[in-house]
């Protein structure tokens, strides 16, 4: 079982009657879970955060890290802009390299960011949003009363199961259902709380609607490249433990609708952060084999004038899908990446495939040998030196 | 639909079934692995125990000093047991930088090859085409993980994970208010498995996994008998622990 709450994307009704939450005897913790040095004080608590320590030790040694001291101390300082700076130092930060749109935060303190969603965000307010709703759990204890509520569910369900009949099953269907319930309230809370918290940060708060707004997008697009039936955004599905992007969003505007208007975006810090990564992320998203939801992606990036990092990139989202007419389109956008940037080395490697596939095998070797020429020490350096002869 | 579906999700809830431990093998040496007694000086890395308490509704509820206590029992029994056998046992240091993703890396590999043995070979229903072999257990890590054992003169890596939820009160009431209506409740979870590396070479050299082990692990007996159960049919020699006989 893995404690922790996370920020994922999913669909999510408003629950039932029952609250097996109320059996359960609360005591009042004297210290935040972030004050120096805290210890978690009741069995509950205690047992949590040695799952969280455990899984922590492992993370932490985790060859999926990217440990990148300029990048770590930027999305770090955002968090502590963002929720104050006692409030941050309790928190230690992993940057995992993994290509979807997700952080989490555990109960001690241990907060993971995906480079995914570092990719898909567009600035700085965007970035303090997501880590502040991540802290509020956190600083609410959002695990330990989601893990007390599912105990006290499941035993419910445990003895109505049991004893059967009409009022049972009602019974039963009732803390079953409580179980997503409790979760999406959860959520809701931290999604409000840390829309206070960057307003009082000074960033843009309607930046936060965007960010669901955009994910629904991309959701769309991704199901209608795949032939799938894109998700439902105006029902919940029973066992969704998120309200559903829509919720979010419209809940979201709605707050920013009554703040004054204005506030910081951040926009060229968070891009002179960035830039240097994206072509690596790029990179990632590429290998997801998710052709809609790329080009979705990418088009949101390309939203404010197309580099030539996210030509080749989109490029190689075309070649890699090798249809004959996307290896012309292909060709086209490597050629416009190496208008930008003459350098760009990669980008004559793909136009020289791409081209050589085409049927046009002169140009495109003259292509490979400007690749050669430019990158001796390649890796695939002799493969392709193969085609040439 | 929904109620199917409740009813579906109630009854894995209810049930925890039983494991399928019954039809399965244990442990298993690689053929012709002899270790000699009184030679060995093993590496043992950070053992990976979880114990806590199984709800009524059959949810895991760790506990911190369980746990802590399970960790100086178990190592306390695991020197004891190792000493009769004449072998030295050395506690690995935790490495720092690139040296500590090599150890991360290598124990998240060793928990999936001791996974999959556990399910493509001592599940005899599962076995592999090439797991049929009588008598055959060739299962690595690879060469690799010599570097995990540079400096520290050591021959055998050993791994030990345990997963202990006992029943509560609550969960034992249900048990036999379920017999009356003749509904099977499992009460307690009880998995253990321990494995030794070749260090120069990477092969796995034994492996025990019980996924119904006895012995309780907050105590020290009950650790010295869970230990005795995670090292019968270590390879050396027979283990002498009059605990580790029989009985769960």
């Amino acid at each position: 079982m893995r404690i922790g709450r996370s920020l994922a994307i999913a669909a999510g009704v408003a629950g039932s009657a029952l609250t097996p939450s109320a059996l359960i005897a609360e005591t009042k913790p004297t210290l935040p879970p972030y004050a120096g040095a805290y210890e978690p004080q009741t069995v509950d608590e205690r047992g949590v955060w040695m799952q969280a320590d455990e899984d922590e030790r492992g993370l932490r040694d985790s060859q999926f890290l990217i440990n990148d001291p300029a990048l770590s101390a930027y999305v770090r300082a955002v968090l502590c802009r963002t929720v104050g700076a006692d409030r941050c130092r309790g928190v230690r930060l992993y940057i995992e390299r993994v290509p979807a749109f997700n952080a989490t935060m555990a109960p001690n303190g241990t907060l993971r960011v995906w480079t995914g969603m570092l990719l898909r965000l567009r600035n700085e307010a965007e970035l303090a949003a997501v880590l502040a709703h991540e802290f509020a759990h956190f600083e609410r204890r959002h695990s330990l009363a989601e893990y007390r509520h599912n105990r006290g569910a499941t035993d419910v369900m445990a003895w109505a199961g049991l004893i059967g009949g009409a009022v049972s099953s009602t019974v039963f269907n009732a803390a079953l259902l409580s179980i997503p319930a409790f979760s999406r309230a959860e959520e809701t809370e931290a999604d409000m709380l840390s829309a206070r918290y960057i307003a009082a940060a000074g960033y843009d708060v309607r930046c936060f609607a965007d960010v669901w707004a955009r994910l629904m997008d991309e959701a769309d697009a991704t199901a209608l490249g795949r032939h799938q039936r894109s998700r439902r955004y105006d029902r919940v599905a029973f066992f969704a433990s998120h309200p559903t992007n829509l919720d979010r969003a419209i809940y979201l505007r709605d707050f920013a609708a009554r703040q004054p208007i204005g506030g910081d975006t951040g926009q060229d810090a968070w891009s002179a952060a960035l830039t240097p990564w994206r072509a690596g992320l790029l990179a990632d998203q590429l290998k997801l084999n998710d052709f809609g939801g790329t080009e979705y992606v990418l088009g949101q990036l390309g939203a404010d004038g197309w580099s030539e990092d996210l030509l080749f990139a989109r490029a190689e989202l075309y070649r890699t899908r090798g249809n004959p007419r996307d290896l012309v389109t292909a060709a086209n956008l490597y050629r416009q990446a190496i208008a930008i940037d003459p350098a760009h080395v990669d980008s004559y490697r793909g136009l020289g495939l791409a081209l050589i596939r085409s049927g046009d095998a002169e140009s495109g070797r003259a292509a490979l040998r400007r690749y050669l020429y430019l990158a001796p020490g390649a890796d695939d350096a002799s493969m392709l030196a193969s085609l040439l002869s | 639909m929904i109620k199917l579906w409740a009813a579906v999700v109630g009854f894995a809830a209810i049930l925890a079934a039983p494991s399928a431990a019954m039809a399965q093998e244990k442990s298993a040496v690689r053929p012709g692995f002899v270790l000699k007694p009184g030679s060995a000086k093993i590496l043992l890395f950070r053992p990976k125990i979880s114990v806590g308490a199984q709800s009524t509704g059959g949810m895991f509820e760790p506990n911190a000093d369980w746990t802590a206590q399970a960790r100086e029992n178990l190592s306390a029994a695991l020197d004891e047991a190792q000493a009769h056998l004449g072998n030295r046992v050395v506690a690995a240091a935790e490495p720092v930088g690139p040296a500590a993703q090599t150890l991360a890396a290598y124990q998240s590999l060793f928990s999936v090859v001791a996974e999959s043995v556990i399910e493509y070979q001592f599940f005899k229903g599962n076995r592999l085409p090439t797991k049929k072999r009588k008598g055959e257990f060739d299962w690595t890590v690879g060469p690799g993980v010599a570097a995990l054992g540079q400096g520290t003169g050591c021959d055998y890596a050993l791994f030990l994970v345990t997963d202990d939820h006992y029943g509560s009160t609550g969960r034992k009431v249900l048990q036999v208010f379920a017999a009356l209506a003749r509904v099977p409740v499992a009460v307690g979870v009880h998995k253990g498995f321990a494995g030794l590396i070749d260090l120069r070479t990477g092969d796995l050299v034994w492996l025990n996994a019980d996924l119904q082990m006895g012995g309780d692990v907050r105590s020290q007996a009950g650790a010295a008998k869970r230990m005795g159960q995670l090292l019968a049919d270590f390879p050396g020699r027979p283990i002498v622990t009059e605990s580790s006989s029989e009985g769960k």
